[in-house]
């Protein structure tokens, strides 16, 4: 239990330019113990995190925070090729953590490392030859974008290339719309693979709704959906695309038409296996991204809703005025570093998160 | 209404759920608890199913059924649970989420030797299935005193409860103990089988539901550098130690009953036994795993009755220190006879007759109040043939420990050149910790049992052949020992009685320190 670990931060004192060798060499002293005896390295992955300036804080306390349950090497390359005068800057750090409270236990010391690297000008248009060198043999490399950028196809683009599997997070751009249609694209061209923040976060949410139909007399409703009724927070709209598009293509339903409702809002008809659906998505919570989901069908309504305080959610099934069924469960937590350890546990191609986007796109093409 | 569906509308929730990012979730059902005023009930069973609960693992529609002879109404019940669980997590438990849980547990009070119970029981649960929709699925724990295991079976089975409801499932859970010796083990399945299929049987060792212990099966049969080495050519002997550092605190009733044989080795012991030895099974699943583990259980050879005490010791602790503390001996506890002979401490050499083990023993132990709390296997591979150094004679072999609780994880001892002139070889330990490498919360081991049951798989329960084969390897010595006074003292904080050292002594061997 996390509760057990205590950890500690440790960073080199030196910095500026350094060679790929006296970086190896400075992580292996700050895994260094007082007593001289070296703290182990336990690895299970690569992340390479291309970030700005002023992202940057924030981005080194997620994946601090990652390394008790990925432990990995992280890279985190601050770029800005924007400047004309080249410079590349280096520092680094380790956090190693230690069990303890364990009568007889060795208090060996587990280290997760971080490499920061600092470049600008024409380096910063060359990441992959900074990051190239620094990866751990025989390990998956992760590549996180998450300011909402996002690099080309791998063939095209050296840190694509490098990647095994690419973090993106739709949620973070102004132009979703956009965004999620070059996600699609990138997607379609295979490599790497793509995951995104956005739906990740979804997997309660999803989770929850089949869970609303799984009772065996429930099922027959899927096919009987008329309506989708979503209500989220304007930063939320990828999300709530994507949740629409897994929806369709789940389904089967076909996009017919799409148009852009009062205050922001969309409305999207499809032709489902039994009639028309709607799905109607307002821009009206005030707080959380994706507040409220309703599907009705011809005799029942669904509906997961999260509670005011958030932390929780209850899902109810009614028929009229009368409550088939209700629960409560906790959502769990959406901050960045719970959802891009999401994405670190999966490897390979996510087929329904492909099919979902595919979808979406579609859906914005009308 | 079904008949006039098109078969295009016909939709399962699968095309929902179908998804490796989603939880699998059981059917819906309920879970009757026998003994539901008890310990393990409050400490162990509903706060599993509450932690499961709260992570969307529980189906919506499921229901909770507590049954036992204490006067409760279905909210003093709940209270009481809720007070356990506060108690555990102080300030953890959330008042909406209890609040959705509690509203599915419910309290039926009665005496399980009496037919009536069963009646209201049943009638009780078809409610269910009218009003919170369980579909005749029922999952029936049997969490009271073993002794009450024979009738309990025998009433459901009477009162028809042995199949599920309009065709849904039945299925049964049995704590250990599995009976007292091959006998009554022997008579406890048959009778349970006068009613319920194996298939039915779900027997909980909750060892299995560790995810450490899982992974001896992972760290096996995953990778392809330790197995080739796994087997008589390379291993001469084996270690596994089950230790504990505390005493019996106040079950001494019980204990004096069961002993450490009973308590640890019959089940917990040789589980891991079972999963050091096992030949790698063709699926990870109930018949893959659970055959493989029988086949090393039916080829551990038997000890004679007559020289028992070449292969068994049996140890008691006496007053002395641990962990900074001064404690008091086994037949000073509470409720133990002050000539008690049962044993806190058991070790056994045990031989597995088979191609891949033939002539390797295996040592293996058990205590309470042992110096620490530790679980592992230890592997010590033959000398190398031949050192071409001076002083070869000694050199170390290599060991390889796979260690279980509490730091998960493998070292592996092997021989290092010394730095400077000459060729001087010492042993280094080489440590893994890949338990450390996740720091993961680890569910609680009910939880992934109960889900497991719900879900309908066995693989981690066990067979009626396991625990008969288990019992039958230890009959011989539970026969012995209870014709004779003899036991062998340890002081408290000491790693066993002397007799132990001798055991492994006798063959040239001796006792790691974990
Ligand atoms: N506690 C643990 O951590 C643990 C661990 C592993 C295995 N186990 C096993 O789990 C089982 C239960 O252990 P426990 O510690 O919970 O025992 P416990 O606290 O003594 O509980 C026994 C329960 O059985 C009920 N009971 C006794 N006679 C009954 C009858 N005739 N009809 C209906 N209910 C009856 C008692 O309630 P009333 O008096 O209200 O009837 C009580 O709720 C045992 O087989 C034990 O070996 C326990």
């Amino acid at each position: 239990m996390a509760a057990a670990v205590i950890g500690e931060s440790r960073s080199a004192p030196e910095g500026g330019a350094m060679s790929v060798e006296q970086i190896e060499r400075g992580l292996a002293r700050l895994r260094m113990n007082e007593d001289g005896s070296l703290g182990a390295r336990a690895s299970v992955l690569n992340l390479i995190v291309v970030t700005d300036e002023e992202s940057a804080p924030e981005i080194a306390q997620v994946v601090s925070s990652l390394s008790g349950h990925y432990p990995c090497r992280a890279i985190i390359m601050i770029s800005d090729p924007d400047e004309e005068r080249s410079k590349l800057d280096v520092s680094l750090s380790a956090f190693c953590s230690l069990r303890h409270g364990i009568p007889g236990g060795t208090g060996n010391q587990i280290c997760a490392e971080q490499i920061t690297i600092h470049a600008e000008g024409p380096p910063a248009a060359h990441l992959e030859s900074l990051a190239g060198p620094l990866l751990l043999p025989d390990l998956p490399v992760f590549l996180w974008y998450p300011n909402g950028r996002m690099p080309r196809p791998a063939e095209s683009d050296g840190m694509a290339a490098l990647a095994d599997r690419l973090i993106l997070d739709s949620g973070g751009v102004d132009d979703s719309e956009a965004f999620m249609r070059g996600v699609a694209h990138l997607s379609a061209s295979g490599s790497p693979e793509v995951g995104d923040l956005q739906w990740a976060a979804l997997s309660p949410w999803r989770s929850l709704v089949a869970d609303l139909f799984a009772p065996p007399e429930r099922a027959g409703e899927l096919g009987k959906i008329k309506r989708v009724e979503v209500l989220y927070r304007p930063v939320g709209e990828s999300r709530v695309l994507l949740f629409v598009g897994w929806l369709a293509s789940a389904l089967g339903w076909r996009p017919e038409s799409a148009v852009c409702g009062e205050r922001r809002g969309r409305e999207f008809k499809f032709s489902g296996p039994s009639g028309e659906v709607t799905a109607t998505l307002s821009p009206d919570s005030p707080d959380a991204r994706l507040r409220r989901v309703r599907i009705l069908s011809e005799e029942c309504s669904y509906q997961v809703s999260r509670h005011r305080e958030l932390s929780d959610v209850s899902s109810t099934v009614m028929r009229g005025d009368e409550l088939l069924a209700e629960r409560t469960v906790q959502l769990g937590s959406f901050d960045s570093g719970v959802l891009v350890g999401e994405e670190l546990r999966y490897r390979g191609r996510d087929e329904v998160y492909e099919a979902s986007l595919q979808m979406t796109a579609e859906m914005l093409d009308l | 209404m079904a008949g006039s569906l098109q078969t295009d509308t016909q939709l399962s929730a699968d095309v929902l759920l179908d998804d490796s990012r989603l939880p699998k979730v059981p059917e819906p059902g309920a879970m009757v608890i026998f003994g539901a005023s008890g310990d393990l009930t409050a400490r162990k069973l509903i706060p599993a199913l509450y932690d499961l609960a709260t992570q969307r693992r529980l189906p919506m529609k499921f229901a909770v059924v507590g049954v036992s002879r204490t006067q409760m109404s279905h909210d003093e019940f709940r209270k009481k649970l809720r007070k356990t669980l506060n108690e555990q997590r102080a300030g953890k438990v959330r008042d909406s989420v209890w609040e959705s849980f509690c509203g599915s547990v419910f309290y039926l009070p009665g005496d399980t030797k009496k037919a009536e119970t069963y009646q209201e029981l049943k009638d009780f649960l078809k409610r269910l299935d009218g009003e919170r929709g369980t579909r005749g699925n029922r999952a029936f724990y049997l969490a009271s005193s073993p002794t009450l295991f024979p009738a309990v079976v025998e009433k459901l089975g009477e009162a028809g409860m042995n199949r599920g409801e309009n065709g849904g499932w039945a299925r049964l859970v049995i704590e250990k103990p599995f009976g007292r010796d091959l006998e009554s083990a022997k008579e406890l399945n048959t009778g349970i089988r006068r009613y319920f299929e194996e298939t039915q049987i779900y027997r909980i060792d909750h060892y299995l539901g560790k995810e450490t212990v899982q992974n001896i099966m992972a760290l096996r049969f995953s990778n392809s550098v330790f197995e080739p080495l796994w087997s008589q050519h390379y291993v001469d002997h084996v270690q596994i130690t089950v230790a504990e550092d505390i005493g019996i605190g106040t079950r001494g009733a019980f204990y004096e009953e069961a002993g450490a044989l009973r308590d640890i080795v019959q089940n917990h012991l040789m589980q891991v036994l079972c999963l050091t030895a096992m030949e790698p099974p063709v699926a990870f699943d109930s018949e893959g795993v659970r055959e493989e583990k029988v086949k090393v259980l039916k080829s551990v050879r038997r000890i004679p009755r007559d020289k028992v005490g070449e292969f068994a010791v049996r140890g008691q602790y006496t007053s002395g220190w641990v962990w900074g503390e001064e404690v008091s001996g086994y037949r000073e506890e509470k409720n133990v006879a002050p000539d008690s002979t049962t044993d806190t401490y058991v070790a056994l050499k045990l031989f597995i007759d088979n191609w891949r083990w033939a002539g390797v023993p295996f040592y293996v132990r058990a205590g309470k109040r042992l110096p620490k709390r530790v679980t592992e296997i230890a592997i010590q591979f033959k000398r190398t043939p031949h050192a071409p150094f001076a002083g070869a004679e000694n050199l170390e072999p290599n060991i390889l420990v796979v260690r279980v609780q509490p730091e998960e994880g493998v070292s592996l001892k092997i021989g290092a050149k010394v730095p400077g002139s000459g060729f001087r070889i010492r042993s280094v330990n080489m440590d893994l910790l890949y338990g450390t490498a996740f720091l993961e919360e680890v569910p609680d081991a009910y939880q992934r049992l109960l889900l497991d049951l719900m879900l309908g798989d066995p693989t981690l329960f066990i067979r009626a052949d396991e625990t008969e084969s288990a019992w039958d390897i230890l009959d011989p010595v539970i026969s012995s020992w209870a014709e004779s006074e003899k036991v062998a003292f340890y002081p408290a904080g000491s790693w066993g009685p002397a007799e132990s050292e001798e055991l492994v002594a006798r063959d040239g061997r001796e006792w790691r320190r974990p």
